[in-house]
């Protein structure tokens, strides 16, 4: 089986459940505390898909960048070479959708073939108020799709890197 | 005090005077005990010695709990004193260790050594220095190919394959770390982190245009490591550049790079220490030219060797003239005498008698030898006989006539001068047969 890398960035505002997305499902070599020294840390995630003539086991590598301020002007090192990138607002602020836009322009600054897919966090916690029709129009004005996702109970998680995975592959 | 008076029992002093001598006499009776630990207290604190003496058994326990609750705020806190006192220490160490080894390389006569000594002076450093240096091999433990823009892994050797399956998270971090120094301390300018130390470990960094390479090594960087692994890199990117300007992510487009990475693993094995850094083009011709007249000089004793043992059979064999037969030596000369006899007649006769008697010796064979000495030939066997003008050297064969003592007589022919007979120390002729007892006999002698 072929195996293919690719470099991936987790995006969103601070605290939106970006590093719990990757603690939960991914394969961690390193603790989360580089991401508060570096405001990065690189994680692996795998997954098989299937292709034209056969299947593809694609490496993603997840780079976590810290959403917080003090990072912001490493951003564009970081998101250098990224192949795509799954953008994470939180179901609970409806703020953090808004500040999405601001990280699609950075990465598309450095990137600009790059792929997205959208991940609305926290959807297991009971007072969600972000209205989804914003949402849906967001990933509608980037051609990609929008998973409700919750790091906590695990829902949609796996499928929100399987469909970036599959749009990676799909665009070699 | 009538106001105190009138102001009842709970107003103070009043009630026990009027000069408050009865209240001072209570505070003595209930405070006197407390005064008098207070005192001692006082004198305590105030006093170092018993202030250190009362501190001193719950210190250790004290900083024991605190190291046990917060360690890292103890090395922070500790570590300005004990930091640099360390790093003294341990550089004063090294020193001595150093000095000592050289120590024991200037005093040991032992091939190593004094290779050692020999590798030393040509390269200017303590032949110490150069035992540390080769006590601290140098060995590549991992090498890491990474594309520069993404931080994928393009390929990766490692010592320890069985270690290395964070191989690609590693160069994922590995290039947010360099991104990271560039962007907070480069200040636009052009730069990269060609080292990372950590312990004696020590990740030598090389990069080109799109990608670079990471050695993990430890030890001593030996001379020309680092354009080894420049000349790898510009290798892979001369030769998969089209490749990595477009890199997909497909490491199967990069077959045959690994073993372009292998060789580097070669550079100084832990089980096989580096050899010292190369030789400079001058030390080579000076090592070169030592190494050609110590050659030729062993040659040359060699030779000398075999021509001067050969020059000394030859002198010890048996001369080809010397066949038994015997040659007699006219050893006294006719001597005249003249006897008169007269008679009473006038017939008086003289006659005159020849009694020659030539008594000669012959010798069954000559007796040769060598002369081990240059010598003085004398006219007799002692020092105090009168020296002849004549030396025989040494190396020259001569024929044994007699010995007395200590001293043997001799007969010496110089090439085209006349025969020389003489005596000479029985110390400065070797020979290679007894002496023949008639020749012992003094009978030649003086």
């Amino acid at each position: 089986m072929p195996r293919i890398s690719k470099k991936v960035c987790l995006l969103g505002d601070f605290a939106v459940g970006k590093t719990s997305l990757v603690r939960r499902f991914v394969y961690n070599a390193f603790e989360d505390k580089y991401l508060a020294t570096i405001g990065v840390k690189v994680s692996r995630k795998t997954v098989v898909l299937p292709v034209r003539d056969g299947l593809v086991e694609l490496a993603l590598l997840l780079w976590d960048l810290a959403g917080s301020e003090e990072f912001s002007a490493m951003r564009a090192s970081y998101l250098r070479g990224a192949a795509g990138a799954i953008l994470v607002c939180d179901v609970t602020r409806p703020d953090t959708l808004a500040g999405l836009t601001a990280y699609v322009d950075d990465m598309r600054r450095v990137a600009p073939n790059a792929h997205f897919v959208v991940a609305v966090n926290k959807i297991d916690l009971p007072d969600a108020r972000l209205p989804y029709a914003e949402v849906d129009a967001f990933a509608a004005s980037l051609h990609t799709s929008c998973y409700l996702t919750s790091a906590k109970t695990g829902d949609q998680v796996e499928e929100t890197f399987r469909h970036l995975g599959r749009l990676l592959v799909a665009g070699d | 005090m009538a106001q105190t008076t009138d102001a009842g029992p709970d107003t103070g002093s009043g009630a026990f005077g009027e000069d408050g001598s009865e209240f001072e006499t209570l505070q003595d009776i209930l405070f006197s005990g407390d005064r008098r630990r207070i005192g001692e207290l006082e004198s305590r604190v105030n006093d170092p010695d018993a202030l250190a003496a009362m501190v001193s058994p719950i210190l250790g326990d004290a900083i024991r709990r605190k190291i046990r609750e917060d360690r890292d705020e103890m090395i922070e806190a500790l570590y300005p004193i004990i930091g640099g006192l360390v790093v003294r220490a341990v550089a004063e160490a090294i020193r001595d260790l150093a000095r000592s080894v050289d120590a024991q390389m200037r005093t040991s006569f032992k091939p190593g050594a004094v290779w050692h000594r020999f590798q030393g002076r040509l390269r200017g450093v303590s032949s110490g220095e150069m035992l540390l240096r080769q006590a601290l091999p140098f060995a590549v433990d991992e090498v890491f190919l990474i594309h520069r823009e993404t931080g994928l892994l393009l390929s990766h050797v490692s010592r320890h394959p069985e270690t290395a399956s964070d191989s690609d998270v590693i160069s994922g971090m590995l290039t947010a770390i360099r991104d990271f120094v560039q962007d907070t301390f480069g200040q636009g300018r052009e730069g990269d982190i060609d080292q990372i130390l950590y312990g004696n470990q020590c990740i030598l960094i090389e990069s080109s245009r799109l990608a670079y390479l990471a050695a993990v090594t430890t030890g001593v960087e030996p001379t020309g490591f680092r354009n080894q692994l420049r000349e790898t890199l510009f290798g892979i990117d001369f030769a998969y550049g089209e490749v990595l300007r477009r890199y997909s992510g497909n490491t199967a487009d990069l077959v045959g790079v690994a073993d372009r990475l292998a060789p580097l693993l070669d550079v100084g094995s832990a089980a096989a220490p580096a050899p010292p850094a190369g030789l400079s083009r001058t030390q080579k011709r000076v090592l070169l030219v030592a190494t050609g007249i110590l050659t030729v000089c062993i040659c040359m004793t060699c030779l000398g060797s075999v021509w001067t043992i050969r020059t000394v059979q030859a002198a010890l064999a048996p001369l080809p003239t010397a066949t038994p037969t015997a040659t007699p030596t006219p050893t006294a000369t006719p001597t005249p005498t003249l006897t008169a006899t007269a008679t009473a007649t006038a017939t008086a006769t003289a006659t005159l008698t020849p009694t020659s008697s030539p008594t000669s010796t012959p010798t069954q064979s000559p007796v040769l030898a060598v002369m081990t000495g240059s010598s003085w030939l004398r006219s007799g066997p002692s020092l105090d006989s009168e020296r002849l003008n004549f030396a025989v050297e040494r190396g020259r064969t001569v024929q044994i006539l007699a010995q007395a003592g200590d001293w043997f007589e001799i007969r010496w022919t110089p090439p085209g001068g006349a025969e020389i007979v003489g005596w000479v120390q029985a110390e400065w002729v070797g020979t290679t047969s007894p002496i023949p007892p008639e020749l012992v006999t003094p009978t030649a002698g003086p």
